[in-house]
């Protein structure tokens, strides 16, 4: 949830509203907010399946160090959302090991 | 090749300070490399005011003193080179390897200061890698920064000052923190710290872990346990608490692989970081290390690092002289040292024998393992006088840390720190307070209250901070709360001040019986019934 009014930050600074898609649905986020901002907003938890014991992942570090937030953005597996800005038209998609498919 | 005089890598605190410096004796060409796509590093979400003392930037919120290094920054003509990964520091050419734009730049410095700052640690336990286990750093990245609330119920696992200021942040977003848990026996923060969180309802467990972290895709819950002296869970005092985010604050880590890798010798200190002398030198002739990557401190202390590195690669090269550099770095590190002293200091970290300040008063053990200081305690510390006639300051300031801002703010001379900053401050019973609350809201610990036991026949007034929303308005009804957060009294809005000078923090003005002006002190609104 976006945080409304606060007490000492008059301002979050934020680009325009713009549109996105995970995993195909429609969305909206700020410009050159970073795409897991834009996530948590909307509630999503789940960035990512691990490969091998296929458990979820999401925002952990939240400073481009610990990648468990990657996903695949514009086609391109393990992108760090929570480094990465979001653009009008993104897609971004749940990531299933290295790549936006359910593995059998 | 682009030939930097010095390149520092790392815009944060230290990094900007250093570079600030060197640009100010005159080295021309100066460059810093961030790989983020925002400069400030930690800086611009830390929102709360400072400690320390003016020649700190006490009392001024983080994310502006990261907004002030900017501006000078951009003013001194520094090449802030963001977006910028530096892959690799090649040495004896002096070289660094730079990922900009998915493509490689090579820079040559005859100096470079290492500024790359730390990681959060983590402590693995059943479930901690759910979507809802987050660092407590995380939580402030989202917040601060972008706006969004991390979870709803928090649970915080850490009560140094990183879990306790984060905490309180985490009330301010709106968040509500379920508790704040530490394996230790003692809360590892500032007792100011604890306070603020304690007197607002939040509870703290010393000695207890997190054992799990409940839920199959995310955190739905989160089972606590109590330990023992080892650290080892106690079996059957498993407990659930309702939380959808579990934080992480156990501490950092010197973010130092770029230093390793040029071949400097390293040394351990809370995890390896660059062995340096004390001007951050490290074993490698023109190559620095400052600010937490060194050894973790913290940003005030950041920024007197990075100083005296970059004054240091100046005299190196021969931009200031040697008498230049005795007095500045004599200044520098005075100025430092000013910060190294006191409760939590190194030399003091950790230990659990202390039980007297440094003046001998008695330390308050209700505050060590609760949070807050106990009723029967607080009269003993020079800051709270109850004996004062009409309106008059009361410092629930009650241990050594480093910070004085009280004593600049009042004007008339009711608030003595003295020369050693980590003193507690007392209240000087013949001075006279004006109600001007400049002391109130420049507390960076908000620890400080106004008290009048002579308002009315049968009442006494406490103005107190008050940095949340809404802002209660005159005239508003509710409870009066007492430092352990429990509801004491009616209390009814009688002031609202706002104030430029007071920099966001409201000071609010409440009415409550005359008995409970030493008690009440946080105040809620009628939805916190009696």
């Amino acid at each position: 949830m976006r945080i409304k009014s606060h007490p000492i930050i008059d301002d979050f600074k934020k680009g325009r509203l713009v549109k996105f898609t995970y995993n195909g649905k429609e969305m909206t986020g700020y410009e050159g907010e970073p795409i897991a901002a834009a996530l948590k907003a909307a509630g999503v938890m789940i960035h990512r399946y691990t490969k091998k014991k296929k458990e979820p992942r999401g925002i952990f570090c939240a400073i481009g160090r610990c990648t468990d937030c990657v996903m695949v953005v514009n086609g391109k597996p393990n992108t760090r959302t929570c480094v990465t800005a979001l653009e009008e038209g993104m897609t971004v998609e749940t990531q299933y090991g290295v790549s936006a498919k359910k593995e059998g | 090749m682009k030939r930097y005089n010095l390149a520092v890598i790392g815009a944060g605190p230290a990094g900007l300070s250093a570079a600030i410096e060197a640009k100010k004796h005159g080295m021309k060409n100066v460059a810093v490399f961030d790989e983020n796509s925002r400069p400030g590093g930690q800086l611009f979400k830390q929102i709360h005011k400072f400690f320390g003392s003016k020649e700190h930037k006490a009392k001024e919120r983080g994310f502006r003193i990261g907004e002030e290094l900017l501006t000078e920054a951009r003013e001194l003509g520094v090449d802030v080179h963001l977006k910028a990964v530096v892959e690799g520091i090649y040495y004896p050419m002096k070289r660094l390897g730079v990922v900009e734009n998915d493509s490689l730049t090579n820079y040559s410095a005859d100096n470079v200061i290492i500024a790359t700052g730390a990681n959060e640690n983590f402590i693995p336990f059943d479930g901690w890698t759910l979507p809802g286990v987050m660092g407590a750093g995380a939580a402030q990245t989202m917040m601060n920064l972008n706006g969004v609330m991390p979870g709803n119920r928090i649970l915080m696992v850490g009560s140094g000052n990183v879990g306790l200021v984060v905490s309180f942040q985490l009330l301010q977003a709106g968040c509500d923190v379920v508790a704040v848990i530490d394996a230790a026996q003692r809360i590892g923060g500032y007792g100011v710290h604890a306070s603020k969180l304690s007197r607002a309802g939040v509870p703290f467990l010393v000695s207890h872990t997190v054992v799990k972290a409940e839920g199959s895709d995310h955190v739905t819950g989160a089972t606590i346990a109590k330990v023992d002296e080892h650290f080892k869970v106690i079996k059957g005092t498993e407990k659930h608490l309702d939380v959808d985010t579990i934080c992480m604050a156990v501490g950092l880590s010197p973010m130092s692989k770029l230093a390793a890798m040029t071949g400097c010798e390293m040394v351990d200190k809370g995890g390896a970081v660059p062995k340096t002398d004390k001007y951050g030198a490290t074993s490698i002739e023109g190559l620095y290390a400052a600010g937490d990557v060194a050894g973790i401190e913290e940003a005030s202390s950041a920024m007197i690092t990075g100083r005296i590195s970059a004054l240091a690669a100046a005299k190196k090269d021969g931009y200031v002289t040697e008498e230049e550099f005795k007095n500045e770095y004599d200044e520098l590190n005075n100025s430092i040292n000013k910060l190294r002293k006191g409760m939590f200091s190194h030399e003091n970290k950790g230990r659990t024998d202390l039980t007297k300040t440094d003046e001998g008063y008695e330390l308050s053990q209700t505050l060590l393992s609760k949070g807050y200081v106990a009723d029967n305690e607080i009269n003993s510390f020079p800051g709270v006088d109850d004996d004062i006639k009409g309106v008059h300051p009361v410092i629930e300031c009650t241990q050594n840390i480093p910070c004085n801002p009280c004593q600049d703010a009042c004007k008339f001379g009711c608030i003595m720190v003295g020369d050693d900053i980590t003193s507690l401050p007392e209240v000087n019973k013949k001075s006279k307070c004006t109600n001007c609350g400049m002391c109130v809201a420049s507390c960076s610990g908000q620890a400080i209250f106004l008290v009048n036991n002579d308002y009315e026949p049968g009442f006494a007034s406490v103005t107190l901070p008050y940095e949340f929303l809404p802002v209660p308005a005159v005239g508003d009804v509710g409870v009066g709360l007492d430092r352990s957060g429990h509801k004491v009294c009616k209390a009814e809005v009688v002031e609202v001040r706002k104030n430029p000078a007071f920099d966001h923090t409201t000071l609010l003005t409440i009415k409550v019986p005359r008995d409970m002006s030493m008690k009440a002190r946080f105040y809620k609104g009628m939805e916190a019934t009696l």
